[in-house]
């Protein structure tokens, strides 16, 4: 964060001639509002979190919470899970259930923690637990995020009380996932609406909701009957702002506390703390089409990936070049994988070997990215097109709006699509590589493009594995589809820059961007 | 009352007799300012005809190494003396092969609502009554509906390209022609001289190209000339939404949107191409004055009087002319 | 003035129409959003069920027919991003936009005004060269550079405003209304300087001098009123254009204005919130427009009254 001595001058030069108009300005809007509180005190005397988010939740429904936006203010601070994955160690830990066991092929059983209480002061029993599993996993009308996103492939799922502390979740098929899956069940009321979705949840959590003037602020408050310990703050104070910039500048100014996904050039400065999230970038390939139909076409685009320059000049240090399409924490990732190395002679060697053998290396194909997906993507694109240049392939860059590039990323693809490099983030919240291959690697994959039915195979035989079987079996998809697909070049696993004020402790890890537990939280001492 | 409706093309009385073509080159020496813009907009124009050659392969080769190159040193040849981007490529070059697409956007979009929107405009107000009702509430639905929403509604039918940009704001920008141009001719078609014109039986196209046109002509280069960095602007949030110009082609706009993150850090990245948004603009509002003053008989004097009777003539010279 | 007001209002709502059908129509073409709605593994039926539930397997008349029938009974749908009603949405930020853009006319106004007459007293004066400098370049600066650079002299810097948000009080104001008038000031500023010159050198501002009437009468009385029109015309269109929504200022400063919930909608294909905020912000256009044409009549009996009693 150096400044040029020239930087200084202009901006002095532009200062002044601000300092004077807003000399003006403050007077007059001083007087024509009425100034209610001041920025710098925070309400409660200190003893508020202020967190400032890129978004605004849109709601704060808990069968919603796998949105971001949504999870990151419900997940475990007004709602919580029977059980939780712990990021760092990917094992899982009781929450509102005790124990659980599979006690028959198909059948788990939950035992729930007593003396838990809603923040209305009813308790919770197996009842709530049923209808909120219920109402999240089989419930087809309200069309839950997580509903696709962790049971759609689990078929319906059978469930039964047989008392206050007893829950059992019975599955069509074997399926050892299934209390992972669970773990992405927020607990909610039994009669919370099945019909519609729900603003404003009343949970089990540490917190529950104080007021939400929407567009502006949502306050949490403690909850005095919460059954575990009372968290350090007893309020959260939840604002947001679009542009990093402002938020980390709102750490740095003494404004938040707490400031997520930051970049590297966002200007937290000594506030910044770098952490590794559960994203992977990548360019998916389309493989029906020339020139992208020939594997030493794609191979060649691999190796044109200046990885470690983009993520050094562009991301600014920010996360780490990438092998396959999951970071290591993840069940399944294939630690003797490494990033393609940056080879453009040898890039260019596979495209003419190519060009010799008939493929049509000529024809153009387009390289499609999501607006705003990640910092730098538009810079990014730029530099392997051009290094795709420079290896004899045409390729035409289109930067599109999210709801433009999600008909390129999920099937059915546009008919008239042509040769696509599309580039992809993918994020794993569960922590397995099933949730990963399946929809990515497998030929019918809901977002796939490329594959064979050799891998599809291996992807299925993988999926019944358990323990370090599993590992291994998928760590071998992973080794298999570098070497004989190449459906994907790798970009990098990102990372982000949690602006944290001086007199807060918090340890971000993976999941953070996902799931901010405020409990977790402290005031340094 | 005919003093007062003197029809403002007739010459002012002690404007000089000479061909007014011979004075055009000693007018605009008279104007330092005036002067010095036309030089810039000359550059812009040159070097958006020749800049992509100019500036060669620095402006699309980046190398790494360079990225982030501080500007104003000349350790890595005169390309980089603006620095470099964040691919490393140099900022000088991009720049000029900028300038080639911001203009062929911004040239097209005024001239095209400017002629659109002040032909309207003029013959809406002429006539008044029911035409210029409906052109009127035709402007209004354009202005009163949400520009971004054109723009990813045509981007998302058609892929993007500048043909289409021009196209959406072009549109947008028809309007404030159109209103400007309205009023002013609706004021003038009372006055006196318009209606000798209309008694003599002169055609109303014929009125209002020689009559009208001639008067509301200053305000609307006034507006077209603030309009010029509006579109310039205004193309720079399509690029930040990622709907404008696409790379690896570059516009300024383009330039400062995606430079701003960079903005506390490498502030020239941005920075730069603002400026040279900024001094365009300037430039063509500067050069836009003169050409009111040295287009308008009442106003000339001031640039064929040397300076310093100029001044001593103070304010009153006004009731002189 | 009723009956043209009355005429005025009733032309008025035709145009209203046209907004809120284009918006609906153009809303559509810009593809189903189920896709943005459903977690990305979703079924091809859960994808299908989702879009019956929307009514976007139907054609687009039928939609519309729906639609319409709802705004009749002032149900302006539901929003699919939040499920809170699009039309409370919409009211609940517009206030926030219109404050912010009233505040910013009026100082804009009141600076162009002032400084484009004081230019024109002397035209290519120095007064006149350094002003036009000045607003040109006002007009021409890129609004989220002066947002990001305000923010970060003033609030780190300095430390005298806060970054952002709106609960500092009148302190809130001060840098969104600040970045947000540069442009009108100087744009305005350009106007009215320009239509001063003409009015300064027209007849009757001559009549007016030769009367004996004082410079300072002159300009506030006379030429003031004859430039008006053209300076009311620039005025409207650069109010219409922060009623539409100052994007870029209330995102950067989270303020809670219709701008931000629009293009959030447009980007979402949240169509509901879509056609509430455009009605919304038409309406106010729409009122606005006739509230400068019923200046324009005012000022144009007034002007052909001073000129009558001038000659």
């Amino acid at each position: 964060m150096t400044l040029s001595p020239h930087g200084l001058r202009a901006r002095n030069a532009r200062a002044a001639a601000l300092v004077a108009a807003a000399a003006a300005m403050s007077l007059a809007a001083t007087g024509c509002s009425v100034a209610n509180s001041d920025a710098g005190d925070p309400a409660g005397g200190g003893n508020t979190l202020r967190v400032v988010l890129p978004q605004e939740p849109p709601t704060l429904e808990p069968c919603e919470a796998s949105l971001t936006a949504t999870g990151v203010v419900v997940r475990s601070n007004i709602t919580e899970p029977l059980l939780e994955r712990n990021p760092t160690t990917g094992t899982l830990e009781p929450r509102l259930a005790t124990e659980w066991t599979q006690t028959q092929p198909t059948l788990w059983t939950f035992k729930l923690r007593s003396g838990v209480k809603f923040s209305d002061g009813s308790d919770f029993t197996s009842e709530d637990a049923v209808a909120a599993i219920e109402r999240s996993a089989n419930n087809t009308k309200l069309a839950c995020n997580v509903q696709g996103y962790v049971f759609g492939e689990s078929g319906k799922l059978t469930l039964a009380a047989p008392d206050a502390s007893t829950v059992t979740v019975q599955t069509g098929q074997p399926d050892p996932l299934l209390p992972l899956r669970v773990s992405f069940v927020e607990m909610t009321k039994s009669d919370t609406s099945t019909t519609e979705k729900v603003r404003e949840p009343v949970g089990t959590g540490p917190y529950k909701i104080e007021t939400w003037a929407a567009g502006q602020k949502l306050t949490l408050t403690s909850w005095d009957g919460y059954w575990g310990d009372k968290p350090a703050y007893a309020k959260a104070e939840y604002q947001w702002r679009e542009e990093g910039t402002v938020r980390a500048a709102m750490v740095v100014n003494g404004e938040a506390d707490l400031a997520t996904n930051l970049g590297a050039d966002d200007g937290a400065g000594d506030t910044g703390v770098q952490y590794p999230n559960n994203e992977t970038t990548a360019l998916r390939f389309t493989t029906d089409q020339a020139p992208l139909n020939d594997i030493r076409v794609r191979q060649a685009i691999d190796m044109s990936i200046d990885r470690d320059g983009i993520v050094k000049s562009l991301f600014g240090g920010i996360g780490r070049p990438a092998s396959q399409l999951i970071g290591p924490g993840v069940v399944g990732y294939n630690e003797s994988l490494t990033p393609t190395a940056y080879d453009l002679a040898g890039a260019k060697a596979l495209v003419d070997q190519a060009r010799a053998d008939g493929v049509k290396v000529d024809t153009p194909f387009r390289i499609i990215g999501r607006t705003a997906q990640f910092p730098k993507i538009a810079e990014s694109i730029e530099l392997i097109q051009s290094a795709l240049t420079q290896i004899g392939l045409t390729a035409k860059i289109e930067m599109m709006d999210t709801s433009a590039q999600m008909k390129y990323q999920l099937r059915p693809f546009p008919d008239d699509a042509g040769p696509v490099a599309l580039m992809i983030m993918h994020g794993n919240q569960a922590g397995d590589a099933a949730f990963t291959v399946g929809q990515y690697f497998a030929t019918d994959g809901a977002q796939s493009s490329s594959g064979t039915p050799q891998l599809d195979q291996q992807i299925k035989a993988a999926g019944t594995q358990t323990g370090d079987a599993r590992k291994q079996a998928y760590a071998g998809v992973f080794a298999s589809e570098n070497k004989d697909v190449r459906g994907f070049a790798f970009l990098a696993n990102m990372g982000a820059v949690l602006g944290l004020a001086e007199n807060v402790s918090y340890a971000p890890d993976a999941a953070t961007g996902d799931e901010l537990r405020l409990a977790d939280v402290k005031p340094k001492s | 009352m005919t003093l007062l409706e003197n029809p403002p093309e007739a010459p002012a009385p002690e404007a000089p007799d000479r061909p007014a073509r011979a004075n055009w080159f000693r007018m605009l020496l008279a104007d330092p300012a005036a002067f010095v813009s036309a030089l810039i907009l000359l550059l812009v124009a040159f070097v958006a005809v020749f800049g992509r050659q100019l500036a060669g392969d620095s402006a699309i080769k980046g190398d790494l190494s360079l990225s982030r190159l501080a500007p104003f040193s000349l350790d890595h040849g005169w390309q980089y003396v603006l620095g470099g981007d964040l691919l490393g490529r140099s900022l000088l070059g991009r720049l000029m092969v900028a300038t080639q697409t911001t203009m062929s956007v911004v040239v097209p979009v005024v001239l095209i609502s400017l002629v659109i929107g002040a032909s309207v405009g003029m013959w809406a107000g002429y006539h008044r009554g029911r035409r210029e009702t409906v052109a009127m509430r035709i402007a209004d639905v354009i202005l009163s509906f949400p520009s971004l929403l054109m723009a990813v509604v045509v981007l998302y039918i058609f892929s993007p390209s500048i043909a289409s940009i021009i196209a959406i704001l072009a549109i947008t920008r028809i309007p404030v022609y159109l209103r400007t141009a309205r009023a002013e001719s609706a004021e003038l078609q009372t006055r006196l001289f318009v209606d000798a014109a209309r008694t003599f039986g002169t055609p109303s196209g014929a009125i209002i190209r020689r009559h009208i046109f001639p008067i509301v002509l200053p305000t609307l280069l006034t507006v077209a000339t603030v309009d010029f960095c509006y579109v310039m602007l205004a193309e720079s949030s399509l690029s930040f939404l990622g709907i404008g110009v696409q790379p690896p082609d570059v516009s300024w706009g383009l330039m400062v949107a995606q430079g701003r993150d960079q903005l506390r850090t490498q502030w020239w990245l941005s920075v730069l191409p603002g400026l040279a948004i900024v001094i365009t603009t300037v430039s063509a509002n500067l050069l836009a004055s003169w050409v009111r003053i040295a287009t308008d008989p009442g106003q000339r004097w001031r640039l064929t009087v040397p300076r310093r009777r100029r001044r001593a003539a103070g304010p009153t010279v006004l009731e002189t002319t | 003035m009723l009956t043209f007001l009355r005429r005025r209002v009733l032309t008025s709502l035709l145009p209203l129409l046209a907004v809120v059908l284009g918006v609906f129509v153009l809303a559509r073409l810009t593809g189903n959003p189920t896709a943005l709605y459903l977690p990305e593994n979703a079924t091809a039926q859960a994808r299908e069920q989702f879009s019956a539930a929307n009514g976007f397997d139907k054609p687009i008349w039928s939609q519309l027919l729906d639609y319409l029938s709802g705004v009749v009974r002032l149900d302006f749908g539901t929003s699919l991003r939040t499920g809170e009603s699009a039309a409370v949405m919409a009211l609940r930020a517009f206030p926030a936009t219109l404050q912010l853009a009233a505040v910013t006319m009026l100082l804009a106004c009141l600076v162009g005004t002032a400084v484009g007459c004081w230019a024109a007293l002397r035209p290519n004066g120095l007064a006149d060269r350094v002003s036009s400098l000045l607003s040109m370049t006002a007009a021409s600066v890129p609004d989220f550079w002066l947002a990001i650079l305000g923010i970060w002299v003033f609030a780190i810097m300095l430390g005298v405003l806060p970054t952002s948000g709106v609960d500092a009080g009148g302190l809130s104001w001060v840098l969104p209304i600040a970045v947000l008038m540069l442009r009108p000031a100087g744009v305005l500023t350009q106007v009215v300087r320009g239509a001063m010159i003409s009015a300064l050198g027209s007849p009757y501002v001559k009549v007016a001098r030769s009367k004996g009437a004082g410079e300072r009468r002159v300009v506030a009385r006379h030429a003031l009123k004859n430039a008006a029109p053209p300076a009311l015309t620039v005025a409207g269109d650069l109010a219409v254009g922060l009623i539409n929504g100052a994007v870029v200022v209330e995102s950067i400063f989270g303020w809670p204005g219709i701008g931000k919930l629009l293009i959030d909608a447009i980007l979402q294909r949240d169509f509901a919130v879509l056609q509430a905020a455009v009605a919304i912000t038409a309406i106010s256009i729409f009122v606005l427009n006739i509230a400068i044409d019923i200046g324009y009549a005012l000022l144009d009996a007034r002007v052909r009254q001073k000129v009558g009693a001038a000659a």
